[in-house]
């Protein structure tokens, strides 16, 4: 009972956060874009000069009615009213561009691409499909590999030491730098050509599946590898520090002397209580995922959400990139509560005061 | 151990030496594009790291890409920490309930903002007049309500819940999106890239310096100033202040650190600064039009993990030292 409040508690606060942010971000676009995007789109549509003022007036405005910003932004504003001189508050009911917005949004229509004119939902989706698999297995797979490793490394301490520097150096490796790298290094007919240079490669001309399925993993090698180098020092720095805390506690001289193993006293009894410090860091991993997938995408010309919201931005499609933005928030509400929940799994005696 | 950790450290100095340097010689105007030699191999006698695929030399590329990254990281990464100290260590010192305001004043202050707001229409032409009016008037009020018996009663701010929740509103997307989106929607200058850089990166310091305030506020020398009767500014400036800022200090690089990576990234994904202005993220992204052009990737691959790398172990070397030394908040 009490967890379930304390759920629904910390939910609402973090999408009133979500929400708030993402308000502001729709209202700054709208600012900015308005009148240069309907203005671009009349300079391309007439390029020669037999259009009258009258026939343009109405394709501007017909332009601002398909596009939706033929009424005011937001309930309130701060402007001059036509025929008057000095500027004064008006005050613009239901039939503004945020309202429209926000209800449409919670109907679940994200709108429509400037670009491409396709529903920016059915743009999400398809990229979904890409991206879920590649984000999923990096964050498993990095997760999985830094509990081995600081259980391998517990367990030899001779190796600490030149493997933490080495973790060091890998941690201060931008994530675009590291996946150009990899690109240079195996994906390159002058080194090795051992791995595809980008994309997919075509799935359909396999007609098993168990063909299509490695033709895709041989695809995601290389920007799997890249997402799993970027996570995986900084979270392995973590644990080895925790793990390092809780080696000296009598609990692991008690197991010591019973005559545990050393790899079986880290992996049974230190792991667990050294996990508390980490989990922050865990759950931050699927959201830092997600913003890397935008790099390593647009590199390895993957089909996926973070393509989609890299070249909405270079192209400035704003309701794609509000789409992509939001997807991205959910993301993060999903993982805070996963997070919570995990927090009591791990130590029951963690009060819960929100 | 030791001897390691000062060649580490030395190795770190020099590179940062060096590309301070680089960024003060830079030529501030870019020599023309050779259209004749475009994406040349290094040890070229000309240019000797080769050119890009549009014919740029490659090391001016790499030297005024070097000035503008310390022009974006160095004045964002302190300017954020400057920002996120000041509002850790408010939060952290006046909490929810230890900053209290008078009925009678926060009564004024509303009066004042909702009079300004509907009285800005009318008086649009002289509103510097509007605005030394309503201050003066409120303050008349404020010191009129005040001195009444409902107005005296104390209102505690929750100082701490407001700079939590906009640390909250922040962290809500993860800080590469945050950025990428705004500076796509506003295409920003160099002054409003560090401008969105900073009112967006100060989170963690605000953060870390709440956590080392919180744990000062019970020390006995802060209750001795406040038995004292200090005003509590001076408090936080001449007793809290001195305890906490070695931990600003030692976030700094790592902020300069941060901030280099995503401001590369941004001109890598083409939203960064505007195009006329070099930078190893763009240089890194004229690769893509040459995929076996490893120079063009090696060189500002280099450049940026050296630069990284080296705030990074200079922050090791001094939080170890300072650890041991100054911090009396452990």
């Amino acid at each position: 009972m009490k967890l379930s409040r304390y759920l629904l508690l910390r939910l609402g606060r973090t999408s009133l956060a979500a929400w708030a942010i993402i308000s502001c971000i729709f209202l700054l676009s709208r600012l900015a874009s308005g009148d240069a995007l309907i203005r671009s789109v009349l300079d391309e549509a007439f390029t020669q000069p037999t259009i009258t003022a009258t026939e343009r007036a109405e394709t501007e405005a017909l332009l601002r009615h398909r596009f939706g910003v033929d009424v005011p932004l937001f309930y309130l504003s701060f402007s001059t009213p036509p025929g008057a001189t000095a500027p004064a508050w008006q005050w613009h009911g239901m039939t503004n561009q945020y309202h429209r917005w926000l209800e449409s949004l919670l109907h679940g229509n994200l709108g429509y691409s400037y670009r491409e004119g396709a529903a920016v939902a059915d743009l999400l989706k398809s990229a979904l499909q890409y991206t879920l698999p590649l984000t999923f297995l990096a964050a498993i797979l990095a997760v999985a590999l830094t509990f081995e490793f600081c259980i391998w490394l517990g367990s030899h301490p001779a190796w600490r030491s030149p493997i933490l520097s080495t973790l060091y150096v890998v941690q201060s490796i931008p994530l675009f730098v590291i996946a150009l790298v990899l690109l240079l290094l195996f994906a390159n007919p002058d080194v090795f050509t051992w791995f595809p240079a980008y994309g997919l490669g075509s799935i359909d001309s396999f007609s098993p599946w168990t063909g299509a399925l490695g033709q895709y993993l041989y695809h995601l090698v290389l920007p799997l590898l890249s997402l799993i180098l970027v996570s995986v020092p900084s979270l392995a720095i973590q644990l080895n520090a925790s793990i390092q805390m809780e080696a000296h506690a009598l609990y692991v001289a008690t197991a010591r002397a019973k005559g545990v193993a050393p790899r079986a006293v880290v992996r049974r009894h230190i792991v667990r209580n050294a996990l508390l410090p980490v989990l922050p860091l865990l759950t931050e991993l699927v959201p830092n995922v997600v913003a890397g997938s935008v790099v390593v995408e647009m590199i390895f010309a993957l089909p996926g959400m973070g393509r989609l919201l890299a070249e909405a931005a270079s192209a400035q499609d704003y309701p794609v990139l509000l789409g992509a933005v939001l997807l991205v928030s959910l993301a993060r509400l999903f993982s805070q509560l996963l997070a919570d929940l995990l927090y009591q799994w791990i130590d029951p005696r963690i009060r819960l005061s929100a | 151990m030791k001897r390691r950790l000062q060649r580490i450290n030395l190795i770190a100095l020099g590179w940062l030496f060096l590309l301070l340097l680089g960024a003060t010689i830079a030529p501030t105007s870019s020599p023309p594009p050779n259209l004749l030699l475009t994406t040349v191999a290094p040890f070229h006698s000309v240019h000797w790291l080769g050119t890009d695929p549009v014919g740029r030399d490659v090391w001016a590329s790499l030297l005024a890409g070097a000035r503008a990254t310390l022009q974006i990281s160095l004045p964002a990464a302190l300017l954020s920490n400057i920002l996120g100290g000041t509002l850790g260590a408010i939060a952290g010192y006046f909490g929810n309930n230890r900053l209290r305001i008078a009925y009678g004043w926060f009564a004024a202050l509303v009066l004042m903002v909702s009079g300004i707001c509907a009285l800005m229409g009318p008086l649009w032409q002289s509103l510097g007049l509007l605005v030394v009016g309503a201050v003066g008037l409120s303050a008349g009020l404020g010191w009129l309500l005040s001195s009444s018996r409902w107005g005296s009663n104390l209102l505690s701010v929750p100082l701490d819940d407001m700079i939590q929740a906009l640390i909250a509103l922040l962290d809500s997307i993860p800080l590469l999106m945050l950025i990428l989106t705004v500076a796509a929607i506003q295409q920003p200058s160099l002054s409003g890239l560090i401008a969105l850089l900073t009112i967006t990166c100060w989170t963690t310091p605000a953060r870390l310096l709440r956590a080392a305030t919180l744990r000062t506020v019970p020390l006995q020398f802060v209750m001795a100033a406040e038995a004292a009767g200090l005003p509590p500014l001076r408090i936080v400036r001449k007793h809290i202040w001195p305890t906490i800022w070695p931990v600003l200090l030692a976030r700094i690089p790592l902020s300069i650190a941060l901030i280099i990576g995503l401001e590369t990234t941004l001109s890598f994904l083409g939203v960064g600064l505007p195009p006329e202005v070099a930078s190893w993220g763009r240089l890194l992204a004229s690769s893509r039009l040459a995929p076996t052009a490893w120079w063009l990737i090696v060189c500002p691959g280099t450049a940026i993990f050296l630069t990284i790398w080296s705030l990074q172990a200079l922050t090791k070397a001094k939080s170890s030292t300072l650890l041991a030394s100054t911090d009396v908040t452990k």
